[in-house]
């Protein structure tokens, strides 16, 4: 089972090189991905964080395959949506946000397993570290990002924030199984979403997938920026928008995996973001 | 005779994952560790394109493998009798 009552959140020091993993009571109200990211942001305005977040579904429903990245840009809130195997290392290192603030005295790759961080040399292979076939990399190649050989961002927001804080690689490995209470139900609703493969916004091809997706799209190397509250934060697919901006879908989805959300719960979210927002604003 | 999965156009994997999970699914697990079908990700250094390679452990046949090759969106797995 996932404990559905907290969100677990690793927390690295880039400037001390330590990392501590701490779990949250209170942000369930913001679900996770861009909900929680942003929450996080306003709990450690004073110290810049960098934060990668995850959402409920991730791992465990098809096309909720993202992870959103959350930062201030010099005032400016950016969220930014990456794809590739990402999403479903950090569901299975049992966490659903990494948060990095300070910056590193030198150039370094940071690994994550499972909850353990390790800091590594700049020039450390990345392809040596983590699990293959559990393990997620990203690097910095030329100023551009690349994770897992293919995927990228859309601007450059995240590669500075990187670069910033002296981060030129990223390596995760995830090592946790889950199960659900009623296992029947669960595989009849992934089975019933995968059946809705027609509602989404992209075509059947053979690019390289993002993990527990079975598109193959050409739109999904890129990544994505801002869009839908309840998408992001879920963190799914903004192509699978007619599948998750359902409430009903969505509250199902939660309600088997044992979370104890109600429909008013996820009316209210983009209300709860928009005041944060405006908090962090103020700030 | 036992039927096993075999992965016969790997050339064609998009690195989805989705027979794993459905592996899992069927030992009632989410996740990865243990998994009996692992995709490795690689790099076609003439091509500076993403290779995906399927190991599958001969235990899967134990599974449901027609609805393991069923969820692959690209026919990379076939059910062979061993």
């Amino acid at each position: 089972m996932t404990d559905t009552s907290v969100k677990k959140v690793v927390i690295v020091d880039l400037e001390n090189k330590i990392s501590e993993t701490k779990s949250f009571t209170d942000l369930n109200p913001y679900f996770g991905g861009t909900g929680v990211g942003l929450k996080l942001l306003e709990i450690y305005h004073d110290k810049n964080p960098l934060i990668f977040s995850v959402g409920p579904l991730n791992g465990f429903f098809p096309f909720a395959s993202k992870t959103s990245v959350v930062l201030d840009n010099n005032g400016a809130i950016e969220d930014i949506y990456i794809g590739g195997n990402l999403s479903t290392r950090i569901r299975f290192a049992g966490i659903d946000s990494i948060l990095f603030h300070g910056r590193s005295a030198d150039e370094t790759i940071i690994e994550l397993q499972n909850t353990d961080v390790l800091f590594h040399a700049k020039d450390t292979d990345i392809q040596s570290l983590g699990l293959p076939g559990k393990r997620s990399h990203m690097y910095i190649n030329k100023d551009k990002l690349q994770a897992d050989g293919y995927f990228t961002t859309p601007d450059l927001y995240l590669e500075n924030a990187l670069l910033d804080r002296n981060i030129v690689g990223l390596s995760i490995t995830g090592t946790e199984t889950y199960t659900v209470d009623n296992f029947e139900d669960y595989k009849k609703l992934y089975e019933n979403i995968m059946e809705m493969s027609d509602d989404l916004r992209v075509i059947k091809e053979g690019y390289p997938s993002c993990s527990n997706c079975p598109m193959g799209c050409n739109r999904s190397k890129v990544g994505e920026i801002g869009g839908n509250v309840v998408i992001n934060s879920l963190v799914a697919c903004q192509f699978a928008d007619r599948i998750y901006t359902d409430i009903g879908m969505v509250f199902s989805c939660l309600n088997t995996l044992g979370y104890n959300y109600t429909h008013e719960d996820i009316e209210n979210l983009p209300k709860l973001i928009e005041e944060t927002i405006k908090k962090i604003s103020e700030l | 005779m036992a039927k096993t999965l075999k992965p016969t156009r790997n050339d064609k994997c998009t690195g989805c994952e989705m027979c794993v999970f459905e592996s899992q699914r069927q030992l009632k697990k989410i996740g990865l560790e243990e998994s009996l079908i692992r995709v490795f990700r690689g790099k076609n250094e003439n091509t500076n394109t993403v290779t995906f390679d399927i190991e599958i452990d001969p235990r899967s046949s134990v599974l449901d493998t027609e609805k393991i090759a069923t969820v692959c969106p690209r026919e990379v797995l076939e059910v062979v009798e061993q």
